[in-house]
């Protein structure tokens, strides 16, 4: 894991000294409202529904236990006992007080941790396969260039106010887990003919108002000249994004109204007066940093575990959660375990205080002292040898966290929406609650297979509801919360955009509909098709039909019961 | 820097009767224009019935703004139980009012008594 040396240290208790100040300077009357606020969001501090929100940055989604238990301190101590994981691989508290929050801050400096780049118009928190460093279809770890553009772009005087935030993600996978489709900037690392390490370089994917797919606008770049071309890209955006109008300002619209090509034209060209050695890092500071991200001490194993194969004939339950949640390690004799915080009826995210330590026990003892988060709103741990199996599971029952559901249909991502979201038009939570509920029954999940679900509470799409196979957009409409519901997103190395069933119908009907809709599927599919793989060859048209008859009876049923 | 979220009841058409609502500024939490100070109990919240009531009530929301006591105050248009509580008409304030939905444990539906 990346460890702060003193340059990082002293940036984050200076940027929390400085804070502290600021929140002095509120509190005496010498800053307004209006001052004040731009400060507080680069801290990651908001003003939500209920209280303050505070967003802690988790790098690339990497954690250690001691950073766990410092959370979980955080919680209980200044919040009310609980914390909420994002899709942007973050971690957010509910409820601090604004007067606690230097504090916190310090606090979490004490383990390498900070709420910076989580808010506000910067290159925000760089995001990352959850399986980096650990999957068998890994080019190379994406680590190690999430770190590297982390420190890049966190004090670079070009990119402090940019028209609009910025986030990117990469992956080292043939596999996409980290969306990099949808986000300003996405980066593959892959190989070339010559066999030579590089970038697939997408940009102008987002989510949001207007969504859209990223172009690729550099097929392989030589992964040594990664910054400086970045650098160009950045100041392409930063020169012509759209300064008048925020609903404009993100580079996908630059992209979008300049064109592909014409945006190639323009980075090349301006990569072209860069001079990239200045920029670029040395190669000693590269390494450095990919030193972090070695691989642990695995010990030589076979890949088969007699210990686990035993324990899953005798034991259904674990044998579920093994081949449900269970994901295939580079290293033989490991596994790397998604922990789904999705058990039936819970608030997808959320972990108590009580949670956070018995996971940190687990990954401390189990899994060389590291996890990570994902943007599914899961934790991983990634090293698990295969003969501890056994006894991870029982720990993490004992912690209410064996849901052996990942991917499945109750692991729905959704925003915090109205319950939380000063945003919000529409309630979030409690839809994939009802949706978890109606399909609970185990077998029943199984026999569905992957589907993932994803809803937002407004348009700003934070619960990425364009790129879910089924996704789900909470409005408002004549003063009454109403959903509309999507099908055929995808946020992987296939990425495309949900496409409207219909029009919105009410919360109470959304669970209903998703059935319908899932009915479609089993009744279309053929052989061992997933779900989206059936809406890509059918098209909408099918569950358009499914969704329409459901609206239908239900309109029929209730004037009759209206009779 | 642009408008992270605007402050304001959607309601439309008829805006009274009304509270006024807003943020303390050191806690967070939502509170409520009492008469002669802020409340946390909605509850306790003063009822504008008639436009200049409510037209001082947010002349005294802006001043607290004004003077860092509390964030983004604006007008609630509410309906009255039978016992004379407030409940307001747009269920984003109603959100406000009690706490999220998903934890009833939390926020005011857990702190203070219910609005009936
Ligand atoms: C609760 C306070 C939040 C506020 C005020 C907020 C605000 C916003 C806004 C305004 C946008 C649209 C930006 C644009 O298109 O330019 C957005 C997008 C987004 N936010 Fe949030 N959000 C919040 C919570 C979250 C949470 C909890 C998550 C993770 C679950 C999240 C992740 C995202 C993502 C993934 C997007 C869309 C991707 C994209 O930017 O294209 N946000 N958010
Ligand atoms: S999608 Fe909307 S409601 Fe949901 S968290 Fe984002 S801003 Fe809030």
């Amino acid at each position: 894991m990346y460890r702060y040396d003193e340059f990082d240290e002293r940036f984050v208790r200076e940027r929390v000294a400085q804070f502290r100040g600021q929140v002095e300077r509120r509190l005496e009357g010498s800053l307004t409202e209006d001052e004040f606020k731009p400060l507080r969001l680069k801290n990651g501090l908001y003003l939500q529904l209920h209280a303050y929100m505070l967003r802690i940055a988790v790098p690339y989604g990497t954690l250690n236990s001691r950073q766990l238990r410092q959370l979980a301190h955080i919680a209980e101590t200044y919040d009310k006992g609980y914390g909420h994981f994002t899709t942007r691989q973050n971690l957010q508290f509910n409820w601090p007080k604004l007067k606690d929050v230097p504090d916190i801050l310090d606090l979490l400096a004490d383990v390498e941790m900070h709420c910076i780049q989580t808010s506000g118009n910067c290159i925000r928190n760089v995001t990352a396969d959850q399986f980096a460093g650990v999957a068998k279809d890994e080019v190379e770890d994406p680590r190690p260039t999430a770190e590297l553009l982390r420190q890049w772009s966190s004090l670079h005087p070009e990119f402090v106010w940019l028209p609009r935030k910025f986030k990117i993600a990469v992956t080292g996978a043939e596999h996409d887990r980290a969306a990099i489709k949808v986000h300003d900037i996405g980066l593959k690392l892959k190989r070339n003919a010559a066999g030579e390490v590089g970038y697939e370089v997408i940009v102008g994917g987002g989510l949001g108002r207007t969504p859209m797919i990223g172009k690729v606008v550099r097929d392989f770049l030589p992964k040594e000249e990664l910054l400086a071309y970045l650098e160009a890209i950045m100041r392409v955006y930063n020169s012509e994004g759209r300064r008048d109008n925020k609903y404009k300002a993100r580079v996908k619209i630059l992209v979008h109204e300049t064109g592909e090509e014409e945006f190639r034209a323009r980075v090349e060209e301006e990569y072209a007066k860069l001079d990239g050695p200045t920029i670029n890092a040395p190669e000693e500071e590269v390494e450095r940093i990919a030193a972090y991200f070695a691989p642990p001490a695995y010990e030589d194993l076979a890949e088969d575990s007699a210990t686990l194969d035993g324990a899953r004939a005798s034991d259904p339950a674990l044998d579920r959660f093994v081949e449900q949640n269970g994901f295939a390690h580079k290293q033989p004799g490991y596994i790397a375990l998604t922990i789904a915080l999705k058990e039936i009826g819970a608030v997808p995210g959320d972990m108590s205080a009580d949670q956070m330590r018995a996971f940190a026990d687990i990954a401390e003892k189990y899994s060389f002292d590291e996890f990570r988060v994902t943007h599914s709103q899961n934790l991983v741990l990634p090293h698990v040898k295969k003969d501890d199996l056994p006894a991870v599971y029982a720990a993490l029952k004992e912690a209410g966290l064996a849901s052996a559901n990942a991917g499945l249909i109750t692991d729905i991502i959704a925003c915090p929406g109205l319950d939380y979201c000063a945003l919000a038009t529409a309630k979030s939570i409690p839809i994939a609650q009802d949706i978890a509920k109606t399909f609970a029954d185990p077998d029943r999940q199984k026999a569905i297979g992957d589907l993932p679900i994803k809803i937002s509470g407004c348009i700003n799409a934070c619960g990425h509801h364009h790129v879910g196979a089924i996704g789900i957009l909470g409005l408002e409409k004549g003063g009454r919360e109403n959903y509309q519901i999507t099908i055929g997103g995808d946020a992987t190395e296939h990425a495309a955009l949900g496409e409207r069933l219909g029009p919105g119908i009410d919360a109470g009907d959304v669970p209903g509909a998703i059935e319908a809709v899932v009915e479609t599927y089993l009744a279309e599919k053929q052989g061992s098709e997933s779900f989206i793989e059936t809406v890509r060859r059918t098209g909408a048209e099918p569950f358009k039909a499914g969704f329409t008859a459901f609206i239908e009876a239900r309109a029929a049923a209730q004037s009759e019961a209206a009779e | 820097m642009a408008k992270e979220h605007r402050a304001g009841s959607k309601v439309r058409g008829d805006k009274l009767p009304a509270i006024l609502m807003a943020n303390h500024l050191l806690e967070g939490d939502v509170v409520f224009l009492a008469d002669g100070g802020w409340t946390l109990d909605p509850s306790g919240a003063k009822i504008a019935h008639d436009a200049e009531t409510a037209a001082a009530m947010e002349a005294e929301g802006k001043a607290a703004a004004a003077a860092n006591a509390v964030v983004d105050p604006y007008l609630v248009p509410v309906d009255l139980t039978t016992t004379g509580l407030p409940v307001a008409r747009h269920f984003r304030d109603a959100m406000r009012q009690k706490g999220p939905s998903v934890h009833p444990d939390m926020g005011k539906q857990a702190e203070y008594a219910p609005i009936r």
